[in-house]
């Protein structure tokens, strides 16, 4: 398989800035590991990663980096989501209104690689650059401005909220939320629901501790993966 | 200080399938000391566990229950110790005919004291026991056999398999022909339990789950909030019954024997 | 040319959720050889719904895994006639169902019978309010069926489902705690009313203060063991808060597989058939009847069905679809205004206000369930006075608690950003202190809202994809924001409120998208009627031009009440069925003159 690259040494080349905010890792949750990505490249999952950290910074809670976000994003991209399940894929592809919604003729997978490498390339400066910078670009590819080719900003960065918001909250065995980090944030006891008893107990605090589906005693709710060696 | 207690009392009416003991790791008829018990405290699983509404255990508490366990109170006594039956951690006596109470959620057993102090819960020992404790007591004893680890005390011998498929896929995915949802559902996976409402199944012993089952059928119990337990034990023959019990009380599960902690 | 032609049946139905096991299960006891044709597959909710594999958020949510398949067949959109409609490509504002119990095993749950001026709102709001005061620029018309002759119906299908709730009418005798102003009840419901959370209770008070009258919403996720009149056995809802867009393991949200289909599939008559999926249905040479359908089965291969009488019990838009390229009926001409196969297509208004509450309500919103909460109903249908309000039809205004599911339920007060540090601190600092309010709005037919064929896009079996022409008229956007700021007028009064906003997705400049998801409520298309010129299928559920074609589900109504429309839908799928064992079955012929 192409793309082995180990997360150590990809996140460890981060910039100065992003990699201050990834070691030494304030919390358990640190997701660096020398497991491979399945569909990112080295530069690619960097960047994603700066990128979901401006999305989502760290605080006394994960940024989305240190919750798995890019693992999730990555298995994604590599799974039958990034692949086009649930899109109807027949041309001709028009482009229409915002009502009319995705009109690309990308699956989801293409249309991340190719929008990574259109911002690499057509915005490396706020790419290198600092926190500041980085929310400016997130703000500008927000409101649509950016001009990256046939892949419009503001559908990308829909994308890349998209699949950080999911990452930092779907279940861990998913890659991401890593140690049930968003679920605790929020205090959702997560898949093991069985409130009959206590809905009607208004304002009680209901502290379960959170367990995901794939949750083993001691455990912290993520599919076992195997390992592999690494390459490069 | 504390004295070594040997489980010979029998209640004869109430000995169903009596199965022979073999146990798992050291059987202990000790009573385990507090400090050890609130330091498990600190898993926030076990916490969750062992908190019942909003009383939030600590170290007077789990000392109040295993007193009361032992059979002290504070208005001269329950009448029996909890662990003549239940064992000196709450693993039962080997029999099945006293279930295991270690890790049992506090919530859990405090409702079952309180049902059959009420009589909502019908038990002809059980109720004269609660009904002698103060509700305090039943917190604190519900909350000491929540923290405290006790190993299964198993089955000898080999199961019969075609029962062990049939309950394990009961459990798993319950029966569409029936209409029987899966254990799981509620029960959690690999019989773990949700607490604080939901007891766990792994390690419990098959023939008391057996008759807890009849009596569900039978309506003697419907101490379950809605009927839930009734309504799925009318929809299962006694060979469904024995399957998923024989089942669940194989299942090994480190949650429930508290190993995991 | 068919690759096979099988033996004739009495009835073949076209599709295997609500009403399509339903028409199985009454037909089939009415001595008919019944076959339904499911394009989807077997499930069930023991063994594919369990926990806790079923509470993935993302699997089932998110990805729609329950739900029908795009890459098959989709339908293209557009807001009106100057646009060129273009596939929805991924599914978004509706989520239409596939498979054994169709969208009936990922609904809600809510369960409601339509008002009487509801069934009648032409000659109701004319009596009312004066023969002008419906605009001329909607298409509004009677259903050709009273409350009175769908009521026992009604009953039925809420006994069906073990339906959770408290009557607010019953036999005439108003009780508070219910819905005063719905239709005569002839009984209690089955089962108690939802056990309610924090959140609903603070509305109730706050809507009573205001002299308003809450009542619990009626549910179908069932709150005690139940039995219904087929046999199916429910179980009590846990509350778990992974209802809607998912299938209970519990067995306790009713849907059509155990409250149906186990109850019917031993019966000699009856015979299921799955990836089935039917592409035509065949029409006599003099086009009076229909002959049977042809379908693609499990193996690819094409087959004819021919059937003494075909019921189209497909999800409503696929029923119209089938109509239109099957040639049944007439299609909508836009342009001249004739043709009725294709009008009237209406879907449902939505508005929302989020109410944030202070630190001491703990609203633990995983606590929920598909139809919990607290309705305000004060601003449904004709329940208030028109008379200046410069708009016709109303909504329900509900504070639920679905689920929190931490991916979909965010909730921020107004001005927060939209992602970034700020963002992640206010998403935990409100999770556990929000009160979620949906209006829920009715939905006006109009000449220029319509379905028809799409000349550009196929779906997988080189079928033109249904086209569907769609926006929300002046009248709605009117009516949603009347209704929303009565909603937050309700918000704002609760106790411990800190702040409210609200946002209307009909407000006056926001176009219709199929992106945001809003309902899976699409009705229309082929409407019912006792007028042939403005209605595809006569007031028994009978297509005019076809007098062997039964027709169900929301395809029917002529536009859409604020109700969610199983209910309704389901009163008339029993009232359909009634007449045709004690009629039609016995003498086929048209039941009413064209």
């Amino acid at each position: 398989m192409e793309n082995l690259f180990s997360r150590r040494t990809v996140l460890a080349g981060l910039g100065a800035s992003a990699a201050a905010a990834l070691a030494p890792a304030r919390h358990a949750f640190a997701q660096i590991d020398d497991r491979p990505f399945y569909f990112f490249t080295d530069a690619e999952a960097r960047l994603l990663a700066l990128i979901c950290d401006t999305l989502i910074p760290e605080d006394e809670f994960p940024s989305a980096s240190q919750a798995g976000v890019v693992d999730f994003i990555d298995l994604q991209m590599a799974g039958p989501y990034g692949k086009g399940a649930g899109l109807y894929m027949q041309a001709p592809f028009v482009a229409g209104t915002p009502q009319q919604g995705w009109q690309l003729p990308h699956v989801p997978s293409e249309f991340m690689r190719r929008g990574l490498a259109a911002l690499a390339e057509s915005e490396a400066g706020a790419l290198s650059g600092d926190a500041p910078a980085m929310d400016d670009l997130l703000t500008r590819l927000s409101e649509d401005t950016p001009d990256l080719g046939d892949i419009p900003a503001g559908a990308f960065f829909d994308e890349l909220w998209k699949l950080t918001n999911q990452g930092y909250f779907a279940d861990p065995m998913y890659g991401g939320n890593a140690e049930y980090a968003g679920w605790r944030m929020v205090g959702f006891p997560g898949a093991h629901a069985y409130y009959l008893s206590f809905v009607d107990k208004h304002n009680v605090p209901y502290r379960q501790p959170p367990m995901g589906i794939n949750h083993k005693p001691g455990g912290n709710g993520a599919m076992p993966r195997p390992a592999r060696a690494q390459e490069g | 200080m504390l004295p070594t207690l040997k489980t010979t009392v029998w209640f004869g009416a109430m000995v169903a399938a009596v199965s022979v003991p073999i146990v798992l790791g050291a059987q202990s008829t000790q009573t385990p000391a507090i400090s050890m018990l609130e330091a498990q405290l600190q898993d926030e699983r076990v916490l969750f566990n062992a908190t019942i509404e909003t009383t939030r255990p600590d170290d007077d508490l789990l000392e109040l229950g295993r007193l009361v366990a032992m059979g002290g109170a504070e208005n001269g006594g329950s009448g029996m110790a909890c662990i003549t039956c239940h064992g000196g951690s709450g693993e039962g006596d080997g029999s099945g005919t006293f279930p295991r109470l270690a890790g049992l959620p506090g919530w859990y057993s405090y409702k079952q004291l309180n049902d059959y102090a009420s009589g909502s819960r019908p038990n002809n020992i059980m109720t004269g026991i609660a009904q002698r404790l103060s509700e305090h007591e039943r917190e604190a004893v519900s909350a000491y056999y929540a923290v405290v680890n006790a190993p299964v005390i198993g089955p000898v011998g080999p199961a019969d398999q075609g029962l062990m498929q049939w309950g394990g896929q009961l459990a798993a995915v319950g029966n569409a022909e029936k209409g029987i949802p899966a254990c799981v559902n509620c029960h959690g996976p690999s019989g773990t339990g949700n607490p604080p409402s939901v007891p766990y199944l792994a390690g419990q012993y098959a023939n008391y789950m057996t008759y807890q089952l009849e009596l569900w059928k039978e309506g003697v119990r419907d101490n379950d909030a809605m009927n839930v337990m009734s309504t799925i034990a009318r929809k299962m023959s006694s060979e469904d019954m024995q399957a998923v019990s024989e089942y669940y009380y194989r299942v090994y599960n480190p949650l429930t024997t508290g190993e995991s902690r | 040319m068919p690759d096979k032609t099988l033996l004739k049946i009495d009835v073949v139905i076209i599709g295997g959720g609500w009403t399509g096991l339903t028409a199985a299960y009454e037909l089939a006891h009415a001595g008919q050889r019944c076959v339904i044709l499911e394009r989807g597959e077997h499930r069930h909710d023991a063994t594919s719904f369990g926990a806790p594999e079923e509470h993935d958020e993302l699997k089932y949510a998110l990805h729609y895994t329950h739900m029908m398949d795009v890459k098959q067949n989709t339908l293209t959109f557009r807001n009106n006639r100057t646009q060129r409609a273009l596939p929805m490509r991924r599914l978004g504002s509706f989520l239409p169902g596939e498979g054994l119990g169709g969208a009936g095993i990922h609904w809600n749950g809510q369960l409601w019978r339509p008002l009487p001026s509801d069934l009648e709102m032409r000659s109701h709001y004319e009596t009312r309010y004066g023969a002008g005061f419906i605009p001329d620029e909607l298409s509004v018309q009677d259903w050709g069926v009273t409350y009175a002759e769908l009521e026992p119906h009604l009953a039925f299908f809420e006994r069906i489902c073990g339906a959770a709730g408290y009557a607010g009418n019953l036999n005439g005798k108003m009780r508070a705690g219910g819905n005063v102003f719905e239709g005569p009840r002839s009984n209690e419901y089955p089962n108690p009313a939802m056990k309610m959370p924090i959140t609903s209770t603070l509305m109730g008070q706050a809507a009573e203060k205001m002299g308003l009258h809450p009542f619990p919403m009626p549910s179908a996720n069932v709150t005690a063991a139940y039995k219904n009149p087929y046999g199916a056995q429910l179980h009590p809802c846990t509350y778990c808060g992974f209802c809607e867009r998912f299938g209970c393991g519990y067995f306790a949200k009713a849907d059509p597989i155990i409250c149906v289909y186990d109850r019917i599939k031993e019966h000699e008559n009856f015979e299921i058939r799955f990836k089935s999926t039917v592409l035509r249905v065949e029409k006599s040479e003099d086009g009076q009847t229909a002959t049977g359908v042809t379908y693609i089965d499990a193996d690819g291969q094409e087959v004819f069905q021919p059937a003494d009488v075909v019921c189209m019990n497909a999800y409503s838009l696929w029923n119209v679809h089938l109509m239109l390229v099957s040639g049944l009926g007439t299609p909508y001409d836009p342009e001249t205004r004739t043709g009725t196969v294709g009008r009237n297509y209406a879907y449902q208004t939505i508005a929302a206000v989020d109410a944030f509450l202070d630190d001491s309500i703990i609203t633990n919103p995983f606590m929920g369930a598909g139809a919990l909460g607290m309705i305000v109903d004060d601003y449904n249908g004709d329940n208030f006075d028109h008379s200046d309000l410069g708009f016709v039809g109303g909504g329900y205004i509900a504070c639920k608690q679905y689920n929190g599911r931490p991916i979909s339920y965010q909730p921020v007060p107004e001005g927060t950003p939209a992602w970034g540090a700020q963002w992640k601190r206010a998403v935990r600092d409100n999770y556990l202190h929000h009160a979620d309010f949906v209006v829920h709005g009715s939905s006006m037919s109009t000449p220029e809202n319509f379905l028809d064929l799409d000349p550009t896009w196929k779906d997988i079996y080189g079928r033109p994809l249904m086209r569907m022409t769609f926006n929300f008229p002046d009248n709605d956007r009117r009516m949603s924001d009347y209704v929303m700021n009565r909603a937050a007028e309700i918000a704002q009064s609760m106790d411990h409120v800190t702040s409210v906003s609200s946002i209307n997705l009909a407000a006056a400049g926001n176009d219709y998208s199929v992106v945001p998801y809003q309902t899976t409520h699409n009705v229309g298309g082929a409407v019912m009627g006792t007028d042939p010129s403005t209605s595809a299928v006569n007031r028994y559920g009978q297509m005019w031009d076809h007098h062997n074609v039964f027709v169900f589900g929301a395809c029917l109504f002529p536009q859409n009440l604020g109700y969610n429309p199983t209910g309704p839908l389901m009163g008339l799928a029993y009232w359909t069925l009634d007449h045709m064992k004690n009629d039609y079955l016995i003498n086929p012929r048209p039941l009413m003159d064209a």
